[in-house]
């Protein structure tokens, strides 16, 4: 075949590449998936700005025809949002950086310090993860009734980082291991200790799979409900996800306002999953690939 | 500088041991090349001197002063590795100043030794890149600038150019070896490769599976070597060898296919013993008569030289010729030892047979 010869495989008649229907097929899927994950949040947003009557007479997915922001200013009030909304927040800014340093010095730890019994160590924590909070629900309100944290921040955020901890050694003992070892061996020769190592040289490395976990926590924390509910019983304590339960009365059902006070609980972790998601994905796939 | 002594060290990893009592004396100011194939424990043992491997037994003293149980950074050297362990977040200047700063040296000292560093090893405009906007030759130069900024009594090297392409790895040798003449640092380098080791060392130290097979100067080891490891490992092409037995009355060595192969002279108490005869490419010589018959096999020209592979009735050997000659695959030339250039090893142990008239 000379150079210059078609090439009848690649090119269609008219001269263009012929159409790709897998590529098609996947784009579609796509976008299908996109529609049925939106679905729910366009519902949420629509209803939080109806009143009942709308509710009840439109159809879910009919934007709104008289937007009734009001909801939002009654919805913070009946959910008691300025009690909940700062205990999310002094819950989770605590809990997700502790947990996170934590974790990261324990993955240091198992994997750049020969240990003896390091490796079954490591296997103890995996071992967390394997249990279902629920089967720990009892035991862990007889513990921390035990120590009289029933209805304080403590008596939540130390359960928290029992069952958040394990899962982020295992993530960020992988990633660690896959540190060249010349670089701790560098910081060594330096006249590094172990502590600036792991401050100074890996911190800043595992910036990305960081992130990623911080998204990752931060979620979990602030919409955590079930734990919530059997640790703090002085409404005075309560969490936003248990603020939420205040709409589902007995009598009354205000779908505008139950929707408005949803959106409000879900507002800050989109936002934080929005800073971060450009780290989040270069995270998981670093902590994946870099060999 | 500083003078680093190794002494019966031995590493054992369990039950495997991998280094069996190596002794090595290293002087001030030298640069010594750790040398052998892989796995030889060279790597280990300049780790060992790093202070990054345990000693199993043994003592290693830099300056008379044992350094077994002391950290890496109370043993004043300064490492530069394979891959360059360059902190990924750091600038160059950072990297280069963060063991000082660990020290806690003021900052205008710092500032000082970087600037000082990055002047010997043309990094001044480099200083506020990362390592990730560098070549691999400059990633190179930023490890040296790290080890040099400590002004340490000892560099150690481990296979600091295996990373770089051919032409810049001729390029860093020389950089290298003309920064250690500038600072006069005792270094202690280790490599795979035997042309970096005979370019650049003061004294070469052949490792094979543990044990040190010979220590000298890149001439002494290529013209005498003492067993036929270090025969075969040092020179490029290899060292060619024939397996045969010596005859009485200096008649030559018999090999194989029953031919005689005249080797010089050699004691006459060595008539009668099988050995291996070494003898260097270059010191194959294509004669006009009186040599052996040989067929070419192959061809390979690199422009200064030739090497040319013969077939000597079921031995084959390569020549080094340097002079242009019409040679093709196929015909039959007539080679000859250039005379006093064999090297005679006993079959059975591969030690040296020292020879009357032999290797200089």
């Amino acid at each position: 075949m000379t150079s210059t010869a078609p090439l009848p495989a690649l090119q269609t008649e008219t001269g263009r590449p012929p159409r790709d229907w897998v590529l098609i097929g996947l784009w579609i899927s796509l976008f299908v998936v996109a529609v049925i994950w939106i679905a729910p949040f366009v519902f949420i947003v629509f209803t939080s700005l109806k009143s009942t009557t709308q509710v009840m007479t439109t159809s879910a997915f009919s934007p709104p025809v008289d937007p009734q922001f009001g909801n939002y200013a009654s919805a913070w009030a009946r959910g008691r949002f300025e009690t909940t909304f700062v205990n999310s927040a002094v819950i989770a800014a605590i809990k997700v950086p502790l947990g996170l340093f934590i974790s990261a010095m324990a993955a240091y730890a198992l994997a750049k310090i020969p240990m003896r019994f390091g490796r079954l160590t490591l296997v103890l924590i995996l071992f967390g993860t394997m249990i279902p909070f629920q089967v720990m629900l009892a035991p862990i309100f007889t513990l921390v009734n035990g120590f009289g944290l029933i209805d304080t921040y403590p008596g939540v955020i130390l359960p928290y980082l029992a069952f958040g901890i394990p899962y982020q050694v295992f993530i960020l003992h992988g990633f660690f291991r896959s540190i060249p070892h010349e670089l701790s061996e560098a910081a060594r020769i330096d006249g590094a200790s172990h502590f600036v190592t792991f401050r100074r040289v890996f911190l800043p490395v595992s910036l990305p799979v960081l992130a990623a976990l911080f998204i990752l926590d931060f979620v979990a924390t602030w919409n955590e409900f079930a734990m919530a509910l059997v640790l703090l019983q002085d409404r005075e304590m309560w969490t936003l996800p248990l603020g939420l339960s205040a709409f589902q009365g007995q009598f009354s059902r205000d779908y505008g306002q139950l929707n408005a006070a949803i959106v409000m609980t879900v507002l800050p972790a989109t936002i934080v999953y929005l800073i971060f998601q450009r780290y989040f994905v270069s995270g998981l796939t670093s902590g994946a690939v870099k060999g | 500088m500083a003078s680093v002594t190794i002494s019966n060290v031995r590493k054992n990893y369990g039950a495997v041991s991998v280094i069996h009592g190596v002794d090595i004396d290293i002087r001030h100011g030298e640069f010594v090349v750790l040398v052998g194939p892989s796995g030889c424990g060279k790597s280990t043992l300049l780790r060992m001197v790093a202070g990054l491997e345990n000693i199993s037994a043994g003592t290693i003293a830099i300056d008379d002063r044992v350094v077994n149980h002391l950290e890496p950074k109370d043993r004043d050297i300064a490492m530069v590795f394979q891959n360059y362990a360059l902190y990924p977040q750091m600038s160059v200047a950072q990297n280069m100043s963060f063991a000082l700063e660990l020290a806690r040296v003021d900052k205008a000292t710092i500032r000082q030794k970087v600037d000082a560093a990055a002047a010997i090893l043309g990094l001044e405009p480099l200083l506020d890149r990362k390592p990730a906007q560098l070549s691999g030759g400059q990633r190179q130069r930023v490890a040296m600038g790290r080890a040099i900024v400590r002004n340490p009594k000892v560099f150690l090297f481990d296979e600091p150019l295996s990373n770089l392409d051919a032409k810049l790895r001729v390029a860093m040798r020389a950089e290298i070896k003309g920064l250690h003449q500038r600072l006069g640092t005792t270094v202690v380098y280790v490599t795979h490769d035997q042309i970096e080791a005979m370019t650049m060392a003061d004294r070469i130290v052949v490792l094979n599976a543990g044990r040190v097979e010979q220590v000298g100067t890149p001439l002494e080891l290529y013209d005498r070597p003492v067993n036929r490891f270090v025969a075969g490992f040092i020179g490029s092409p290899a060292m060619n060898f024939i397996r045969g037995t010596l005859q009485a009355g200096q008649a030559g060595l018999k090999v194989a296919s029953g031919a005689v192969m005249a080797v010089g002279a050699y004691p006459s108490e060595f008539a009668g013993r099988e050995v291996e005869l070494g003898i260097r490419p270059e010191h194959i010589q294509v004669v006009e008569t009186a040599g052996l018959d040989a067929r070419v096999e192959v061809v390979e020209p690199t422009g200064s030289e030739t090497h040319v592979v013969v077939d000597t009735g079921g031995e084959k050997l390569v020549a080094l010729i340097r002079r242009r000659m019409p040679i093709s695959v196929g015909d039959g030339l007539s080679v000859a030892f250039e005379d006093g250039q064999a090297h005679l090893f006993d079959a059975e142990s591969g030690q040296r047979l020292d020879l009357e008239h032999g290797a200089r």
